[in-house]
Parts: structure tokens; C-alpha cells; sequence
């Protein structure tokens, strides 16, 4: 408990959060602009000129949309808090002074775990919040209702809060398998960011080499494509269903987590 | 402190035995073993690359032995229930956050060690850093960075205190400071193990010295024991005259050695200053300087050393 304490004092005693936060609020401003322009479009009977059909035309998708506003980059900031936490030790070298505090290297890292859970709690709350009340406004305003009663409303928000769990808690992972404060950054930008279409278009190439469709169901084995599958409705050919989504990315933060704690606990901190 | 924690004997008593860290391509340390006894400053020398930092590091759980062991009180650091109520560490390459003000810094320490928020403003006060409590470490100077590490070390009101290179970038004022702190740290009984280049401010600091060169151990035990080590027979005293040649040879007469030290003084050893004075009047020779050189730890230093080579 001390040690969660004590790391998010270290959060709050930096101006980082405040920089990542303010990064965050500002993609949700651009992204509930955006969305809520898309969703007046399409509600507004223009859906095939913006390609949006059948299931995502509805007022429900789109609500689900404009609730989850800034997610996508909300998670990758909530990411980057994961790997700060543990790549400003060795950055900052403070990992001395960590390490002598708590010498038992498993709590402190399992402290950094917890701490990362509740801030990206806290960031999928904030965002919750500010996505509602502009949301429900907007839609209602727009005669729709605030659709907040509607399944994939309620599935695709509750789905983003566990998406922040497991983004924040990769971010810690990724930065004790790579305590490069740079290096870390960049693969998991990468990881998140190089997501949906380079893979796909890889998996595609792949499956046409092997003349199957079925090989397509695998990309979700790629962090940001499970993340994608885990809060996307329903599922065909070449999408599984949103539990194998997520089971990919509880594996990734658990393998991740648990690399993390064995390297921290064997590594030499000179 | 638990009780169990404590035993009569190995109370704040700091011991390494075999002690070994081989690294890709160098034994940074070689089994090595010494006791450090509570109640005394504590010398540890040794030159450029001896493995100072990395048996400190060592005895405090933060690079892991490859044989041997290393024990506070009796038990391995990381075995210790609350290592900063028993152990202050100075570590080079140990810093803070560029962005976090220097009171942070300690309340962040206190925060994980589960030590009372005031602890920090007391640490800080006692290092005189109360004034730049609240501005950020970036700004802070060499001597300023050192003086909080210090203050970090002493949150837990720790029984053992183990520094390296702590006067690093310290001010003379700085510097007594520190001599006097840690003097007076080990006069309450605590143990002070202190690294230092730092020679001649050892002499006047340390009880006990540890001398290590290439990873092993040379020499170990009370400053004026290890420097009587090797002076054999004494002081040198130097003598100045315009007469060198009727001096020498008075004073090989009384079976004393004499060197020139090429600065137009002459060195003797193996008589003491007073019959240098008496054999120069006997001689009738006049003299312009006659003084007693007592043998430092510097020089001493550099005769255990020579040959051991520093950089591996
Ligand atoms: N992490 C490391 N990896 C490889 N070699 C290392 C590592 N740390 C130290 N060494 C080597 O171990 C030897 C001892 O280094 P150490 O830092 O302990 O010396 P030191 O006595 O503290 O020297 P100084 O007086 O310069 O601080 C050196 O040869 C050094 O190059
Ligand atoms: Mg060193």
C-alpha cells in the first residue's frame, strides 16, 4: 500500500501527467467533434457517402462512438504513464534510491502495477464522464436520445475500461522489458499505433500466400487488433468474437507483467 | 527495528566474506572479505576501478554477487524489515527526477518506506538544504545534489551509514561540514563506511581504513597501525644547508640515510630530528630548515597500490 502511495506521488510530484492529460482532453475535444459530425451525417440519412452501412448506421453504433470518444489515443496516453513509471528510474536514475527503499523488487514493481491500474482507471473515469454528459447532450439535442439503455452502448464502455487497464498495465511491462526510455516509447507507439492496417495488409498478403481466408482471423494476435476486436460489435469471417480479443490482451499484460517482474528481480542496477 | 533484528555481537557490524562480482570480461571483485566494526569511521580506498562502487552495491542488493556474501547486522540487505531505519546508502550514479523539487524527492522515499512525511524537512534542515526544499533538482548544484542524497540516507535515523564518494563536489565549508557529521555519527555508536579519493581529508575522518586495488583486498585495520606498517623506523626529516656535503657526511657517521629531493633539500631517514640538529652543530654546518615528516596516508597509499592496476 505504501508503495502504491508512493508512486502515485511520484506521478503527481512531475508535470508529466499534466502534460499527458492535457494531451488526452485535447483528442477527446478533436475526436468528439469528429465523431459527432460523422454520427449527425449518417443519422442524418448520408451514411453511404461517408461508407458506413448496416450495423454501424444505427443510433446506437454511433452513440457508442461518441460515448468512447478519444479512447484511441486516451489509451495510448494512458500507455505511456505505464512505461514513464518505470523508464524515469533508470532515465532519472532513481531506481538506487527505489530499490534501497523496497528492496524486494517484486512489490515494487507489483506497486507500479497498481498504481498504473488506478490512473488508467482514473483517465477511462475522466473521459467517461466528459464523453457522457457532451454526448447525451449532443444526441438528445439531435432528437436521438441519449441511447445510454442500448447493449452495445453500455458493452463498448464498460469494454474501454478494461481496454485502459490492460493498455496501462502493457505500458509497464514494455518498460521493464525495455528500460531505454526511448526505445520503450517507440516500440509501444509502435505496437498501438502501426495497428489495424499494416497488419492487415500483411495478414492479407499472408493469406493469399496460403490461400485461406481463415488465416485473416489471426491478426487479432497483434495487441491493437485484439484491442479493436475486444470493442467492436459482432463477428464474421474474418473478425473473431470479442473474447478472444480480449483474452489476447489479458495474455499480453500477463506475460508482460510477469517478464517484467522476473527480469527487474535478477537485473543489476549499477 | 524488531528485536531479531538486533544480536549483541553483530549489532551495526557490517561483514564481507568471499565476496566475488565477475563481469563480462573483468572480476570487478575478487573474493574479498573484511569487517567494518560499529563505532568508527571507516576508510574505503582504492584506485580508479578497484570495485569499491560494485562491493557497495553489493552489500546493498542492488547487483548480485556471483559467490559470497555481504551482511549488515547480520543479515542480508534485502532481509533486513525496514532497510532505511537501519541502513543510509550515498550511491553514485544515484539521482532524482530533473522535474521533482528536492522535498518530493525525500517525501517520495519516506512514502515507500512507510517513514512520517516530516522526516523529510527534518533530513533536509539537518544537510542545511532547507532553503532550495522547494525547487527542482535540475537546478540544483553538484555539491547541493550531493547534500540531499545525504539527506535521503539519513531519513531513517539509519544505525548504518554507508557512502561513496560523498565528498564529491562539496565546498570546504561543505566538507568540514561532513567531517564533522560524520564523526559525530560515529561517536553515537552508528557505523560509517565511506569511500573516498579523497586522501588526506580520510586521514583526518577515518579510524579504520579498508584498502582494496584490482578487486582484492590489500590492507585492513587502524589508520596509524596501517601507516606504522610501512614506515619502517619512522619519520623522514628534511633538512636545508649550504653545506650539504660536510652534513652528509656527519650525518652518515651516525648511520643515517640521506637523499637528495632534488629541490635542493635533503631527505634523512633512520635518525630523528634532534640528532640531525646535534650532528650539524657538532659539524659546525648551519642549517635553514629542519623538519619532521610524518608519513601519510597518501603516501602509504601509494606504496600499497603501486603496481596493482587501477583501470581493468
Ligand atoms: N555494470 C558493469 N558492467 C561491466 N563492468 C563493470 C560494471 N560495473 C563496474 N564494472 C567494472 O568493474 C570494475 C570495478 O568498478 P567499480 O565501479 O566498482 O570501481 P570503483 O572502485 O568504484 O572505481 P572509482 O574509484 O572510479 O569509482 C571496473 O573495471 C569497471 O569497469
Ligand atoms: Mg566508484
Amino acid at each position: 500500500m505504501n508503495l502504491v502511495r508512493a508512486e502515485l506521488l511520484k506521478i503527481r510530484t512531475t508535470s508529466t501527467w499534466w502534460w499527458l492529460a492535457v494531451g488526452a482532453f485535447v483528442s477527446i475535444a478533436l475526436a468528439f467533434a469528429f465523431n459527432a459530425w460523422m454520427a449527425s451525417t449518417v443519422l442524418g440519412g448520408d451514411a453511404e457517402t461517408l461508407g458506413v452501412s448496416g450495423e454501424q448506421a444505427t443510433p446506437a453504433a454511433q452513440a457508442a462512438n461518441i460515448y468512447t470518444s478519444g479512447q484511441y489515443l486516451g489509451l495510448m496516453f494512458v500507455m505511456l504513464i505505464g512505461i514513464l513509471m518505470v523508464t524515469n528510474e533508470f532515465f532519472h536514475q532513481t531506481a538506487t534510491t527505489t530499490f534501497l527503499a523496497t528492496p524486494r523488487r517484486t512489490s515494487v514493481i507489483l506497486g507500479k502495477l497498481a498504481a498504473a491500474s488506478l490512473l488508467g482507471f482514473l483517465f477511462w473515469l475522466a473521459t467517461t464522464v466528459i464523453d457522457l454528459v457532451a454526448g447525451a447532450t449532443f444526441l438528445s439535442l439531435n432528437d436521438h436520445g441519449t441511447q445510454l439503455g442500448e447493449w452495445p452502448v453500455q458493452r463498448a464502455l464498460l469494454f474501454n475500461l478494461l481496454a485502459y487497464a490492460i493498455w496501462t498495465i502493457l505500458g509497464v511491462g514494455i518498460g521493464t522489458l525495455i528500460t531505454n526510455q526511448l526505445g520503450a516509447v517507440i516500440t509501444a507507439a509502435v505496437l498501438y499505433l502501426v495497428g489495424t492496417q499494416v497488419v492487415g495488409l500483411l495478414f492479407l498478403l499472408l493469406s493469399n500466400l496460403l490461400d485461406s481466408q481463415a488465416v485473416l482471423k489471426w491478426q487479432v494476435i497483434w495487441p491493437a487488433v485484439a484491442s479493436q476486436v475486444m470493442i467492436s460489435e459482432g463477428q464474421s469471417e474474418f473478425v473473431p468474437a470479442w473474447w478472444v480479443g480480449a483474452l489476447v490482451l489479458v495474455g499480453y499484460a500477463i506475460v508482460s507483467g510477469v517478464a517484467g517482474v522476473l527480469i527487474t528481480r535478477r537485473r543489476d542496477i549499477a | 527495528m524488531s528485536d531479531g533484528q538486533r544480536s549483541p555481537t553483530s549489532d551495526g557490524q557490517i561483514v564481507v566474506s568471499g565476496l566475488t562480482k565477475q563481469y563480462r570480461n573483468v572480476r570487478a571483485v575478487n573474493n574479498l572479505s573484511f569487517t567494518i566494526e560499529p563505532g568508527r569511521v571507516t576508510g574505503f580506498l582504492g584506485p580508479n576501478g578497484a570495485g569499491k562502487t560494485t562491493t557497495l552495491r553489493m552489500l546493498l542488493n542492488l547487483v548480485t554477487p556471483t559467490s559470497g556474501t555481504a551482511t549488515i547486522s547480520g543479515h542480508r540487505y534485502a532481509d533486513l524489515t525496514e532497510p532505511l531505519r537501519h541502513v543510509g546508502a550515498v550511491l553514485e550514479a544515484s539521482s532524482a527526477h530533473k522535474g521533482r523539487t528536492g522535498i518530493n524527492h525525500l517525501r517520495v522515499i519516506c512514502a515507500a518506506a512507510g517513514l512520517p512525511k516530516r522526516r523529510a524537512d527534518e533530513a533536509l534542515a539537518l544537510v542545511g538544504l532547507t532553503p532550495a526544499a522547494k525547487r527542482k533538482f535540475k537546478g540544483y548544484s553538484l555539491g547541493m545534489k550531493q547534500r540531499l542524497g545525504i539527506a535521503a540516507a539519513m531519513l531513517g535515523d539509519p544505525r548504518v551509514l554507508i557512502l561513496d564518494e560523498p565528498a564529491n563536489g562539496l565546498d570546504p565549508e561543505g566538507i568540514r561540514w561532513m567531517r564533522g557529521f560524520l564523526k559525530g555519527l560515529a561517536h553515537e555508536g552508528r557505523t560509517v563506511l565511506v569511500s573516498s579519493h579523497l586522501l588526506s581529508e580520510m586521514q583526518l575522518l577515518a579510524d579504520d581504513v579498508v584498502i582494496i586495488a584490482a578487486g582484492q583486498l590489500v590492507r585492513q585495520g587502524p589508520v596509524e597501525q596501517v601507516i606504522g606498517s610501512m614506515t619502517h623506523g619512522g619519520a623522514r626529516v628534511r633538512v636545508r644547508t649550504p653545506h650539504a656535503e660536510a652534513l652528509v657526511t656527519a650525518l652518515k657517521a651516525q648511520n643515517a640515510t640521506v637523499d637528495a629531493d632534488g629541490q635542493g633539500a635533503l631527505i634523512v631517514t633512520g635518525v630523528d630530528a634532534p640528532t640531525v640538529g646535534r650532528a650539524a652543530l657538532g659539524a659546525g654546518v648551519e642549517l635553514h630548515e629542519l623538519t619532521t615528516e610524518r608519513p601519510d596516508l597518501e603516501g602509504v597509499f601509494l606504496e600499497l597500490t603501486a603496481g596493482k592496476a587501477g583501470i581493468r
